[in-house]
């Protein structure tokens, strides 16, 4: 990773008797990152820390070597948008843009305006008000405000909610041009997809900590790698059991509600292994069903491994 | 930088349905003074213009309740809505924005109050001397609604409930304690601009006095003011999105 643009410092956040983020540390450069995790796990509290709206209760933050609390002066430098919808709806799109533009003080605030409105793709609109906006344009126009200045790092809570599969794609290619560039993006999402897609590098956060970070493939692994449980429907429950208990992939089995419930520790092994056995064993498979695929299982597993 | 944010902030205000209230409320002197005229007019017409329409439904009403809902407004709702991310997600400093909204505040307040105060005033005093009280209280109410404007900035950036809280400041606070307790006028907007007023009114002291001295007024008005913007400025400076008051 070449210089951090953004560190995080054994970082936490209370409200009262409430931890919301709970000593989280890890550093940022040039490029994407998401940040994952359900909602109520603290993603906007630590997103408005680093765009200088909350201060932290313990730990440091730093924006390209500034703490970004009570420092105006780095909005020259540093993008924000936010996660809540509104917008000035009397507003049209440009004169939003156009005011945001304005208020970073910039020579040319007119042709700013005009291209970061290009930029998202929102010109046939922007004489709009945006009070008539749906969901996707007002994030477009928010986006479109938050790049006028061109900032060096880009804060963006939840940017994709309410954009349509075409939309999202747009955004996806501008924010990864925009990483290329050398730009730091940080964007958070409950959505793993979403993710995926876009992000070089991933911070998963679930109750206010971090629970892994670093590249995706290698979050991928650990998620893939994590103990999977499965239910069977078969022609002979029992008889299949007793055959896969004795397979190292094989962590458990359990017969409950007529169904077969199995846990493995290896999936691809287990994969592979199941068929042969099944054949050997002569039982029919006739269904194979994974139990514990929701996210929050997938973050509950990596906070707790 | 001041301007942007000024012209931003008038714009929402005039696009509000409030604003129309306002207005609507505005003619109520007017209208009074009007009512007056055209009545048996007992009482001395300076009297009633000081003592009845500027003193009581002007200075008592028109212009904490304007200030309340100006002041509350300019800021308050952006806050209330998220919009105030736009505005402080900048390199702004926080004591500009807090200027820009207060002469928002200012000028809204001041067009109302003044506006109706002297043309209300006017009804009731045609063809008589007048005595100063057009001018005494022109100035009282330039005066008054900035003070109560940079009061009501400052509530709106402290707590989300700052409309509830300047409505009990002016009509629990300033029309019912003050009467109670004579000291209490210390801390009252309306005895300032009332203050103020009887320094240009000539008119004698059974028609119009002051319970405060003019020079106690303004002094009492500046310290306020400074102290309330102050406050809202340093307060701004600490804002925390989503914190809860």
């Amino acid at each position: 990773m070449s210089a951090a643009t953004v560190a995080v410092r054994d970082v936490s956040r209370w409200y009262g008797n409430v931890v919301a983020v709970n000593g989280i540390s890890f550093e940022l450069g040039p490029g994407v990152t998401g940040l994952l995790g359900p909602n109520g796990a603290g993603k906007s509290t630590l997103l408005h820390m680093l765009s200088g709206f909350l201060a932290p209760s313990a730990g440091e933050v730093e924006v390209l070597g500034e703490s970004p609390w009570r420092t105006p002066g780095i909005y020259r430098r540093l993008g924000l948008v936010p996660e809540r919808e509104s917008v000035y709806g009397l507003l049209t799109g440009y004169d939003f843009v156009l005011l945001n533009a304005r208020l970073q003080g910039l020579a040319d605030p007119h042709a700013a305006t005009r291209k970061a409105i290009e930029t998202v793709e929102l010109a046939g609109a922007a004489g709009r008000a945006t009070k008539g906006y749906s969901k996707g344009m007002k994030q477009r126009v928010k986006v479109a405000a938050a790049l006028v200045h061109e900032p060096e790092v880009l804060v963006l809570d939840e940017p994709f909610n309410g954009t349509d599969p075409r939309q999202r794609l747009h955004m996806t290619e501008l924010f990864r041009r925009l990483g290329a560039e050398g730009r730091t993006l940080l964007f958070s999402s409950h959505i793993l997809e979403e993710v995926e897609q876009l992000a070089e590098r991933v911070l998963v956060i679930v109750g206010g900590r971090l629970a892994a970070s670093g590249d995706f493939r290698e979050i991928r692994r650990l998620m893939t790698d994590r103990p999977h449980t499965f239910t069977l429907r078969t022609s002979a429950d029992r008889r299949l059991a007793g055959a896969l208990v004795a397979h190292k992939s094989v962590l458990g089995v359990e017969l409950s509600d007529g169904r077969l419930v199995v846990r493995t520790s290896e999936l691809g092994a287990f994969a592979r292994a199941l068929p042969l056995i099944a054949r050997d064993a002569g039982v029919s498979l006739h269904e194979l069903r994974p139990t514990d695929e929701s996210l929050e299982g997938v973050f509950s597993y990596l906070v707790n491994r | 930088m001041i301007g942007i944010v000024f012209r931003l902030t008038l714009r929402q205000l005039i696009g509000r349905g409030r604003t129309l209230m306002m207005g609507l409320l505005a003619l109520l002197p007017v209208l009074v003074a009007v009512v007056y005229r055209l009545g048996s007019q007992d009482t001395d017409q300076a009297e009633w213009a000081a003592t009845v329409l500027f003193e009581g439904l002007i200075v008592t009403t028109l212009l904490p309740l304007a200030a309340v809902v100006y002041g509350t407004a300019v800021l308050g709702s952006e806050i209330e809505d998220g919009t105030a991310v736009y505005l402080l997600a900048k390199p702004v400093s926080r004591a500009r924005i807090v200027a820009a909204k207060l002469l928002a505040s200012w000028l809204a307040t001041t067009v109302t109050v003044l506006v109706s105060g002297l043309a209300a005033g006017a009804i009731a005093l045609a063809g008589e001397p007048g005595d100063g009280i057009l001018l005494g209280f022109g100035v009282a109410l330039v005066l008054g609604s900035l003070v109560y404007s940079a009061l009501f900035v400052m509530l709106s950036v402290v707590t989300s409930r700052a409309l509830i809280i300047g409505l009990v400041y002016v009509f629990l606070w300033e029309g019912l304690v003050n009467g109670l307790f004579a000291g209490t006028r210390l801390l009252s907007v309306r005895h300032y601009t009332l203050g103020v007023a009887d320094l240009f009114v000539e008119a004698p002291e059974r028609v119009f006095e002051a319970k405060l001295g003019a020079l106690t007024a303004l002094v009492l008005m500046a310290v306020v003011g400074a102290a309330t913007t102050w406050y809202a400025t340093r307060r701004l400076s600490r804002f925390e999105v989503g914190e809860t008051t």
